[in-house]
Formats: structure tokens, sequence, C-alpha cells
């Protein structure tokens, strides 16, 4: 082996991050799958993929006609009939761009940018869509569906100037900031390109330590662990939206992104939907399922604690993962000890789980586990309440391992609410007619605009690892603390002489 | 096609100019009431218009249009002052001192300043020449500052250089000896609040043939000043960047604009002790170019939090007196001036708020394509025309002189006779938080 060949092979070793033993899909005949021999930078693709129903303009664009052509008659004769300078108009984004100019304004070019009304008062007024306002609900606000919208359409970073419109912070995942480093290591790979950080986070079994015995050989338990290359897995979908051309579409997008999708085991049979990608969920009555599953995957998600079904599980799949699904508040200490180390904590789509919100929940979950001793050896992921890209990095600072998404899953794949969409059982959600390649681009172009993001967070902080993110609540900053902190001392409103 | 001798272009840049100023003098008016698509939590439509009136006539407005703070719900919004009672305010007659020094070190050369504020770097890209222009006149109008922004030096304000900051940043953008020798202040700028630890970022569709020559780059290629300075991972060698400048230009004096983390504190005494004479913390919350929304929301605490964090730390080590503590980032009217003076700043350092002054909507498109349509943030030839840079200056000064006016109203019914005097005095505020936040609860204004 030359020097160069060693170089070459410790450069692969150290950006290689799955073992084929490890890779998502070991059925799947996907010949661009990594593998151990060649170098694998992983990165999404992204494709453009515009919505296939319309989605509502962000304004409405209101001319007075009469008076646009008294205007446009007026400054013809002011400029002795220059047509250019008559009719040249003050949008430089084409909404007057027809022919026939402000008569047929193109709403859909408007950005709200207001240089018409400023100069015309008179003649043109800008509206918010209220028809766009009407999207989401009380918790998915509008704002955030354009958001998951701009990112499923084009795979990119939302990219704004004129600073921060919002509010000072508020409730939930707005009263956290995280952290920033002044002078950090070049941890950059979003648009700076050069270093890599890793998105890569291990869900799995992580015994506190190894025994080896006289030889050197490893006995006792062993890490057993699926590598998926983002911190967010897809989550079963809505009662209400489990149709046969939903899940097709979480699964293959999912393997795509060498992530891992939850899907009840009666549509995991009766789709036909294989690979190591796939978590079958298994309910105690849907036990018997698994007589009609040929195939062993990576994992499998037990809903709701169930000593027997569990141990079921453990001995018939003594290779496979039991990830147990119980709400964020269930005493994890209490099931750890008889044997579970991998949780999905769940709360509904607004964030709760009884009346506290996810972020308390989970910072609860994280610290009773470092209490007892064995938060290193269990994984946590979270799911409800986890809307935007921001979400998870919060998220995992408070001491998850990995998210598992949902709304924004439908949301980018322009689901409709109807009502209030709480939770899983009672959501209303309407699909337009889906199409696969579609919807596979939308929810990859999704995952890219929020890894991007997750990197541009750690980047700031200097962090090249996500795993090493987990329960850094150094990393974050409470809104509550702060103010507490600097204005504790200061007094309430009327106080004063 | 030529009218009175004009040339069609010339027209039509005449005729747009003329119906932009007589929209910003109508729309605050109310004649059509608030522009129904118009502001934000932060700059609320109220905020906007009450901006260009001052623009227009140097005084805060007289028609109920809110002039003094938002409705982001927390932070300036939530901040009140303890007047005193009418019998013991200073009266009417007497001078109340809005000056500060930008230098308290014992050394090195003094800088006064008549108003505790000068001009945020916004470099040419960002922004256009004329903008550039309009700030460096009012700058020297004023004697106060702009600065250049990392995007080099244009001829144009050569002439006004010594109310010119040069910034020095990552991607050392127009820093050349004689930007650095022309220079009363160097600004080193280490991060920023709007993308804090993601450097800065000019899209490939502003980079203009001008705006590459000025960058020596190439046109239409997105440019980026990395982050963080690769040469700087210790206050050591922060200190040789200074030295490095001091050596060039010993009579300038060194600002560092850092943005706000957990340990910003820290930040500031390093900075210190590296020989800095004043410290820019800039906020999450401001940021005038195109950044990631998971940035500007995100990360970094908001500047109301950090400069009592900075001033507080600096008491404690002894160095307050010595250094100059400016604070950016969300600083949008009067009150938010003295309410940062108050919670522990010198002074602050204004952007967004000048860009509202000269038409700015706020409609965050600055980014996009051909850049903004009011010429403000744009390279586009024939969009920057859109602004005269007297027509912009004068504006600027107005709007100063508008604040300068209520500072010293807040002053007086503080019953301070000099704004150094409010420096830290947090005693003389309230706050509630967001939903009453720990004060309980109640309408902000």
């Amino acid at each position: 082996m030359t020097m160069s060949d060693q170089i070459l092979f410790s450069i692969d070793e150290a950006f290689e991050e799955l073992s084929p033993a490890q890779l998502p899909d070991r059925h799947a005949s996907d010949t661009s799958s990594p593998s151990s021999s060649t170098f694998h930078r992983y990165q999404i693709e992204t494709q453009t993929t515009p919505d296939i129903v319309p989605y509502p303009s962000r304004f409405r664009v209101k001319v007075k006609k009469h008076g646009l052509i008294g205007l446009l008659l007026k400054e013809l004769f002011e400029y002795k009939g220059n047509f250019q300078v008559a009719l040249s108009r003050p949008c430089v984004y084409g909404v007057f761009s027809r022919a026939v100019g402000g008569l047929a304004p193109r709403e859909e070019l408007c950005v709200g940018c207001l240089r018409c009304t400023v100069q015309y008062p008179n003649i043109v007024q800008i509206h918010p869509n209220p028809e766009l306002q009407r999207l989401g609900d009380t918790f998915v606000k509008p704002e955030y569906i354009d958001t998951i919208m701009y990112e499923a359409r084009d795979g990119r970073v939302p990219v704004r100037g004129a600073g921060y419109r919002g509010l000072f912070g508020g409730e939930g995942w707005d009263g956290l900031w995280t952290d920033m480093s002044e002078i950090v290591r070049p941890t950059r790979d979003g648009i700076h390109g050069r270093e890599f950080i890793s998105s890569a986070v291990d869900i799995g079994e992580k015994p506190a330590f190894l025994r080896f015995d006289e030889r050197g050989e490893v006995v006792g338990p062993v890490p057993t662990v699926i590598t998926t290359q983002v911190p967010f897995l897809f989550d079963i979908p809505a009662y209400t939206t489990q149709t046969k051309l939903l899940l097709p579409i979480l699964s293959e997008a999912a393997r795509q992104i060498e992530t891992l999708v939850i899907v009840p085991i009666q549509s995991v049979i009766e789709l036909s939907l294989t690979g190591q990608h796939v978590v079958p969920l298994v309910a105690p009555e849907s036990l018997s399922w698994l007589d009609r599953l040929s195939w062993s995957p990576s994992m499998f998600m037990l809903d709701g604690w169930d000593r027997e079904c569990f141990d079921t599980l453990r001995r018939r799949y003594p290779d496979t993962i039991t990830c147990v699904r119980v709400p964020m508040d269930t005493n994890l200490v209490e099931l750890a000890q008889q044997g579970v180390r991998v949780f999905h904590l769940t709360a509904n789509y607004h964030g709760y789980s009884g009346d506290q919100f996810v972020i308390d929940l989970i910072l609860q979950a994280h610290q009773s586990l470092m209490d007892a001793g064995v938060r290193e050896e269990v994984t946590l992921i979270g799911s409800g309440g986890i809307i935007l890209a921001e979400h998870v990095p919060k998220a995992i600072i408070c001491g998850l391992d990995a998210v598992a998404l949902d709304v924004a899953l439908a949301v980018a794949l322009q689901a409709r609410f109807s009502g209030e969409c709480i939770d899983r059982e009672m959501a209303s959600l309407s699909f337009p007619r889906l199409n696969t390649d579609w919807g596979v681009q939308r929810l990859k172009n999704l995952a890219a605009a929020w890894r991007n993001q997750l990197l541009e967070v750690m980047g700031a902080m200097g962090m090249r690892e996500v795993r090493r993110l987990r329960g850094e609540i150094g990393r974050c900053m409470f809104q509550k603390d702060l103010e507490w902190e600097i204005f504790a001392e200061l007094g309430e409103e009327g106080s004063g002489t | 096609m030529r009218h009175n001798g004009k040339t069609a272009e010339t027209l039509i840049i005449a005729k747009h100019q003329e119906a932009l100023h007589r929209g910003f003098l109508t729309w605050p008016g109310l004649a059509y009431d608030r522009p129904p698509a118009m502001g934000d939590a932060r700059w609320t439509a109220d905020l906007i218009l009450a901006t260009w009136i001052q623009a227009e006539t140097g005084r805060p407005p007289d028609n109920g249009l809110e002039y003094q703070v938002g409705c982001s719900g927390g932070g300036f919004d939530a901040l009140t002052f303890k007047f005193l009672p009418g019998e013991q305010w200073i009266p009417e007659q007497e001078a109340i001192d809005t000056s500060i020094s930008l230098n308290r070190r014992p050394y090195d050369r003094k800088i006064e300043i008549p108003v505790p504020w000068y001009g945020a770097g916004m470099s040419f890209g960002s922004i256009s020449e004329q903008i550039m222009q309009a700030r460096a006149i009012a700058a020297r109008q004023w004697g106060t500052f702009t600065c250049t922004g990392e995007g080099g030096y244009p001829e144009s304000l050569v002439p006004y250089r010594e109310h010119v900051i040069t910034q020095v940043a990552t991607g050392m953008f127009g820093v050349r000896e004689e930007t650095i020798l022309w220079a009363p202040i160097i600004e080193f700028k280490y991060a920023q609040g709007a993308k804090p630890g993601l450097g800065g970022h000019l899209l490939g569709d502003k980079t203009t043939a001008s705006v590459a020559k000025m960058r020596e780059s190439v046109p239409w290629v997105s440019l980026f000043s990395p982050f963080p300075f690769h040469s700087v991972y210790s206050v050591e060698d922060h200190k040789k960047h200074i030295d490095w400048v001091k050596t060039i230009n010993p009579n300038a004096l060194v600002s560092v604009k850092v943005s706000t983390p957990t340990d910003v504190d820290m930040v500031a005494v390093g900075s210190y002790y590296a020989g800095a004479h004043i410290i820019q913390v800039d906020g999450g919350y401001g940021g005038t170019g195109a950044a990631p929304e998971i940035a500007k929301k995100n990360i970094a605490m908001p500047i109301e939090l950090a400069i009592p964090k900075v001033h507080r730390f600096l008491v404690q080590e002894g160095i307050r007196g010595e250094v100059v503590l400016m604070a950016s980032g969300g600083i949008r009217t009067a009150d938010d001036i003295a309410k940062i003076i108050a919670l522990g700043a010198d002074g602050c350092v204004l952007g967004t708020t000048e860009l509202v002054a000269l038409g700015c909507t706020r409609c965050s498109n600055c980014e996009r394509g051909r850049g903004c349509p009011f010429g403000l943030t744009t390279t586009d030839p024939h969009l920057s025309q859109l602004v005269d840079p007297n027509w912009g200056a004068e504006r600027i000064g107005r709007l100063y002189a508008s604040f300068q006016m209520q500072l010293r109203d807040i002053l007086c019914r503080l019953g301070l006779r000099s704004v150094q005097e409010l420096r830290g005095r947090m005693d003389l505020l309230n706050y509630r938080g967001e939903q009453g936040g720990h004060h309980g609860a109640g309408a902000i204004h």
C-alpha cells in the first residue's frame, strides 16, 4: 500500500457513515446506494417540484380601473404622447406585465413590495390574501405553511432580506434561541462547502460498556444501531390519510433520504412495503400480522407499552431493534429498567402531552434518564409539534436523539386542513391526487432544506456532528431564563414615581 | 424619443421618483389609512409611516401614528420609562447634552459625536452607491459616522472619509492600505446579528460588474465572507489584528463588531484586552441584507438581552469606563435608542432605520432579482437612480433631528442633563414580557 493509498483509505473511512451492514435497504437493488469501497458524501438531491394544486398568491392586487385609465390618459398628455414613458410601470416583478398592464394584474407575481401602492395610492392597493391566512390551524400558522411549501417546492433554505419580522419570543419553540460561537472551527458545509458536518444519528441499543474475553474478543451485548443520515424520521400519518398512495410515497422518500418510515404492520403487508428503512408499527391486537411478514426489519415499533408483546418481538426477532412508542410524559426509567432501549415519545400535533409542551417534556425525559445513569444506552425519538426546520435542532438540544415528522410532511404534499389538526386519530387532512414521483421529490426537497438549515445552526455553533448536540442545553438560551436574569430587578409599569 | 431635451429613460426615472416622493408624503397623512399589507410585528405600518414623516419634517408625527414602539410583545416593545412627575423635569431652557465619546481610553485620538449613534455597515452591493453617499453626506452634516460595510470603498465616499468607518471582515473586500489610512475608525466585523456564525453572503444576482470590480471578483457569482476569521482563534490573535491596522494607521480607533452568543460578555472583555476602543454588539433581530430565516429568528439573543449582560460584566471587571459599548440590531426609534442606553450601551448603530427613512417598506425582497424596487438595496443601474443622494441625506438628517429632539425630551422627563447619565440606568425602566412575562400582563401602550 502506497502512502497515497493510505491517505485515501483514511479519508474514505472518515467520511463513510454507513457500514454495508447498516445500509438502509439491504434488499433494494438501487445501485446508487453507498458502499464502503466508494467515497460517499451524503447529500439529498433536490429538484424544483411545482405545486400540483394552485397555491394562493400572497397578495391581492386591487386596481381601480377607471382611475388607471385616467392616469394613463393624463400621462400621455403630459408626456406628449410618449408611450414609453406613460406606460412605464412601477412594478419590477411583472405584476403589470400583461399587455393590458394594471387592468389585469398577475397577482401570483406580487411579492408585496408596495411600490405600486406607494406611488399610486388612489389607484392600486395591495392586500394580504385572506385565502392564505385561512390555511393551517391555530398551531400550524399560515406562515409556517408558506415556509414548508417553499422548502418542498425548491428544496432551498428560505432566505429573505430586511431582518427579522416576528415576535420578540413567545410560547413553545419561539421562546428558545440557539447559541453561536464568535470564534469557531470552520465547520461549514452549506453555502461555503468546506468541512463536513454530519447530520447522521444512531438509533438503537448501546450498552454502557463492552466486555472482552482474555483473547480480546467481545463478549456480552454489543451496540445494535441503525444509522440514519438525517435526525428526522417519517412518522405514521394521520389515520384518515393512511392510503395506498401516501404510504408508498413516504416509504420511497425515506429510502432515498436514508432515513426510516414508520408504517402500521397491516399496511406493510398489504402494500408489500419492504426494506430496512420500513419500521412496522405493531400493536398487541396486530401481533398476528407478524406471521405474514416475510422479511426481517431493522426495527419494530411497539404501539404502547405491553410487556408480553415486547417479549414476543424480542424473542421472534432477536437481531431487530424494538422501539416502544409511548406518550411523552411516560415514566421512562421504569421501562428502561425493564429492558426498553429505544423510545418514540409522542405528543399531539400541537406539541402537547397533557398540559405540557414538548420542550418541557423532552427536558424531563432526558434528565430522568441522566439521573438514572442510562441516558447513553437509550435512544429517544420524539414527535408532535415539530413543524419547522428550526424545531429539529431545538428538540435535539433539549434531549432527543432524533425526531419523527408528521404534519410537516402532509403540508409538503399540499394537504389541506379541515378544522384543528390536533392528533393522529382526529386530524382531518385531505390530499390532492398524489403522484408518486412528485410526492417523493417534494419530501426529498423538504428534507434537503431542513438538513441544510440544521447545518446552518450547527455551523454557527461550530459543531461537526448532530449526535453531539443531543441534550446540550448550554447550546441554547431560554427567553424565560434570560428575561429573569436581565429584567428581574426592574419594576412593573405603574411602579415608577 | 426626447421630451424637453430629456431621454425617455431620464423621464421614466423622474416620473417614478416624483410619484414615490408624493407617496412618502401621502401615506403617512393617513388619507388612505395604513397600507393593508404593510408592516410586521417589529416594524408595524405605524412605525414605518412615522419614520417617513420624521424624515420629511424632522419631527415625530402628531396625527396619531404610533412612533415609539412596535408590537413584538417583548424587548423594546415591553420596556417603558419611569418618568418623573412634571415638576421635576429639566426646565426647557436648559441644554441637554446628547453627545458621546467614541474613545474612553486614556490614550489615542479623541472622537466625540453629537448624537449617540452612527450608521451601520452596509456594503456596496447590498446597497447602492447612491445610498452610501446619502448616508455619508448625512454623517458629515451631523458630525457622526457611516460605515462602508464589507464591499469596498467607492471613490464617491472619499470626500467624506473623515466620517466613514472602514469595515474589515473575513472576505477582505475593499480592504487596502489606503482605505485603512483614510479611516478615523476601523471596524472589525467578527459576526453579524442577522446571520451570526454564518458569515456574509452577497447573492450572485447582485454582483453586478461594478460590484464585482469593487470587490475584485467576477460578476454574477455569489460572494461569501466566510465565517470566522481564520487568523483569529484567541484574544492574542485578535490583538494581532488590531496591532496590524494600528501599525498602518496609528490614529484610527478600532471597533469590534460581534454577535450575541450566550458568552457575549466574555467576548466583549476579550476585545477590550485586545485593545478595541469600541465594542459593537449586534443583536439577532436586525440586519438589512439577505439572511436565512432560520438564522434571523433563532440564532443568538436579541440586543435587549445582550447589552445589559455585557454592561454588567464590564462593570464587574472594572473596565466599563474604558470601553465604548455600541448596540445594533433592531433599533428602530428614538425610544429604542434611549432604552438601549438605559440598558447599558453608550450609544447605538442604525441601519434599517435609515433605509426606512429613505422609503423602505420592509418587504424583505432585498435579495430577489434586481434587488430593492425602491432603489435602496440594489445595484441595478436603473433602480438605484430612484434615490438622489442629496435627497436621501436630507431625509436621514431630518430623521436624526427628530430622534435627537425625542431623546432630549426623554432625558428631560427623566431629570437627566446628559445622555451619558442615562447609561446603565435600568432602574429607570419597567419591563413586561410577552403575555405579561414574569411581571404580569397589560397593554404595552
